[in-house]
């Protein structure tokens, strides 16, 4: 047992989880932070995503790590298209931007339906998968399926590549700023239009980039969405919503509680641990770990 | 979030998006199409696994009609289905099937997905005295159900599974295993049967483990099955996890000889996302092409159609429902009475040989396995009807 929980093994299964969770709770979070819109269709972009890469593969042969920026383009393009088609009028006038939270709500859960049946026509529920970077690679007494190992790189890259855009960048951190207060941020001067779009393209498209990654490691199918949603969900609250770093750390927190959480005690436990330490922090920290109180609106 | 969702669902399922479509073929004028009804999980839970059957359905459909319709008295009469999305939700199911009979006014029904949505049919039918032969059931629960308007094609029962699989164990020199269990309903009884039906045959359970559905990682479970090394590894899951199993299973190297993975390996998916680790994986399944002419046939026209290989287990349950169905039609009639008569006292011919039912249950076919070999599934149990022998996994 003690074996097993400092073998290493586990360590590389929890962070694999956590990166996931914070590839797809990054999104989430940029979407609500920057404009109070509770995206629940964004497990649904991960799912594209993996359909995307899945055909980009089978149909053409091309890498999941090739075709991933396209991917990533194609769903940018999609969530500005959303932006620009569904909530641009909405949030600049003052009447239906005061609403827009639980509307949005309303209106994701609409679109979620919509993509979900529209994809499982188009391609049924059949559950499709396929084998790439499929070998085991043996580190001492640690081993690797390489498309694991990829996936995991792959998206600690991303995060922290995003993650010194909003801290470096003069429009990562105009975007920071509107998440902090935004009246303040239009006063001195963000291009609020603008930066909104940018996190819609950003949310969407590392959504669909998890998407394409998870692919690799496990089937897709029209309804697999819905899951990563409540996941983001739990990993943007409990980090704290708006919150960009605390809600990456909350995801590897996540990932190391499920993983060595179950290794302590059972499989069956896993929701229970997951949502036990959930709910304990809302309790204690309503505002999440690393969330601010008060936010002035 | 799940009761919001729900309640949404529900209220756009009320206001009557339920699309019925009814995928008939016009065809030859002046006959009236014989209208069968059946609900299927277009969505939710199970939506994954509903294809296999639906497109069993379709094809018998066009293979009906291209022979001119199902065989009526003196008549051929073309086939339309009128067919509506219960969500996976069982409630659903009886309601529909109610409408499909009172409202309507379908002639004859074909099963929905599952055993919990046959289970909650089953009233709806033996109140209206409707006839319906079920497929993709398996429960010694649907003993329970009285015999008379439904009747199931799988030998795939969980007491027969365990009596079974404890005897193949044991026949291929199996002294220890390690049991992982989805806690789903079909895994969980199954359970409850292998477990000591092992006993009975000296098999030593090393490790005996449950997870959730939603398990997305069995690092922890695995790595305390490959500590213990047993012969034999039975995990008791769903398609989801079943590929899951199998990926950290080679990651891991877990280097049991007998692997056996409940449901999946029989999907034409799995081999394809797998690959060479699916292979010499043992799944729960009674069927082959290579059971007679019928069977050759049907795989052939299936593979023709769907461009992928038909689920060795459900798409075979739910075409011989069909058959069943189509056979009795042609010697009783629509006439309920006679129908049920002749379904309950026939003898069909199937693509998975001669079926007879005693009871709900089907008589005659044995409870089998089947094992991935070369990413084609072989039957190798029951011996007397294999068609290949079993292979110990030495590799993935």
């Amino acid at each position: 047992m003690i074996e097993t929980l400092a073998s290493g093994q586990l360590l590389f299964a929890a962070l694999a989880a956590g990166a996931t969770y914070a590839l797809v709770a990054l999104g989430l979070n940029l979407v609500y932070g920057t404009m109070r819109l509770l995206n629940v269709a964004h497990g649904d972009l991960v799912m594209l995503g993996g359909y995307a890469a899945y055909w980009c593969f089978t149909l053409a042969g091309v890498s999941p790590l090739v075709s991933l920026a396209g991917i990533a383009l194609a769903a940018a393009a999609l969530g500005s298209a959303a932006y620009y088609g569904l909530f641009r009028r909405m949030l600049g006038a003052s009447a239906t931007a005061a609403r827009l939270e639980s509307n949005s709500l309303l209106l994701f859960f609409g679109v979620s339906i919509i993509v979900q049946n529209a994809a499982a026509l188009a391609f049924t529920a059949t559950p499709r998968g396929y084998q790439y970077l499929a070998e085991v690679h043996h580190f001492g007494n640690i081993a690797l399926t390489g498309n694991r190992l990829a996936a995991l790189l792959v998206a600690a890259a991303l995060l922290a590549a995003i993650l010194a855009f909003l801290r470096l960048h003069i429009f990562g951190l105009a975007l920071r700023g509107l998440i902090e207060h935004r009246e303040g941020a239009a006063v001195v001067g963000v291009d609020i239009d603008r930066v909104q779009h940018a996190s819609f393209a950003l949310g969407f498209g590392s959504a669909a980039v998890a998407g394409a990654l998870l692919s690799m490691t496990e089937q897709v199918s029209p309804f697999t969405g819905f899951p990563y949603t409540i996941a983001a969900f739990v990993v943007v609250i409990m980090g704290g919503l708006g919150s960009i770093g605390g809600g990456m750390l909350a995801a590897l927190l996540l990932g190391l509680l499920e993983t060595y959480g179950v290794a302590l005690t059972s499989s069956n436990y896993r929701s229970i641990l997951l949502y036990g330490v959930f709910v304990l922090v809302l309790l204690t920290r309503p505002q999440g770990l690393f969330g601010r109180r008060a936010i002035v609106r | 979030m799940t009761t919001r969702r729900t309640f949404v669902i529900r209220l756009i399922a009320a206001s009557g998006l339920a699309w019925a479509v009814s995928g008939g073929t016009a065809l030859a004028q002046g006959a009236k199409p014989v209208r069968i009804g059946f609900s299927i999980a277009k969505t939710g839970i199970f939506a994954a696994a509903a294809p296999s059957q639906l497109n069993a359905y379709e094809l018998w459909r066009e293979q009906v009609n291209a022979r001119g319709g199902m065989e009526i008295g003196k008549e051929k009469r073309p086939v339309e289905f009128v067919m509506y999305d219960d969500q996976s939700n069982p409630a659903q199911a009886a309601k529909i099937y109610e409408k499909l009979i009172t409202d309507d006014k379908v002639e004859l029904l074909l099963a929905p997905w599952g055993t919990p949505m046959h289970v909650a049919v089953a009233p709806v039918l033996e109140r209206l005295r409707f006839p319906m032969v079920g497929n993709t059931a398996a429960s010694v629960k649907v003993r329970e159900l009285k015999p008379g308007n439904i009747w199931f094609t799988t030998a795939a029962i969980p007491d027969r599974i365990g009596r079974e699989l404890a005897a193949m164990l044991k026949a291929n020199g199996v002294k220890s295993a390690a049991l992982l269990t989805n806690v789903l309903p079909f895994g969980k009884e199954i359970k409850g049967y292998l477990e000591p039906a092992l006993k009975r045959a000296g098999i030593e359970i090393k490790v005996n483990e449950e997870y959730p559905p939603d398990v997305k990682d069995m690092t922890a479970m695995l790595a305390r099955v490959k500590q213990a090394a047993p012969d034999a590894v039975l995990a008791l899951s769903y398609p989801g996890d079943s590929a899951l199993y199998v990926r950290q299973a080679k990651e891991l190297g877990i280097g049991a000889r007998f692997q056996f993975v409940m449901i999946g390996p029989a999907m034409d998916f799995f081999p394809k996302a797998l690959g060479s680790a699916a292979n010499d994986i043992v799944t729960v399944g009674e069927w082959s092409p290579a059971r007679n002419a019928r069977a050759k046939g049907f795989h052939a026209a299936y593979v023709a159609k769907f461009k992928e290989k038909p689920d060795y287990l459900d798409s075979a349950l739910a075409y011989m429902s069909c058959e069943i169905l189509e056979q009795a039609v042609k010697s009783a009639g629509l006439d309920k009475t006679r129908l049920r008569e002749a379904i309950s006292k026939g003898s069909f011919e199937t693509i998975n040989g001669t079926v007879r039912f005693k009871g709900v249950e089907n008589a005659l076919t044995k409870t089998g396995f089947l094992q991935l070999q070369s990413g084609e599934p072989q039957l190798v149990w029951p011996a007397a009807e294999a068609t290949a022998k079993f292979r110990p996994k030495t590799s993935w």
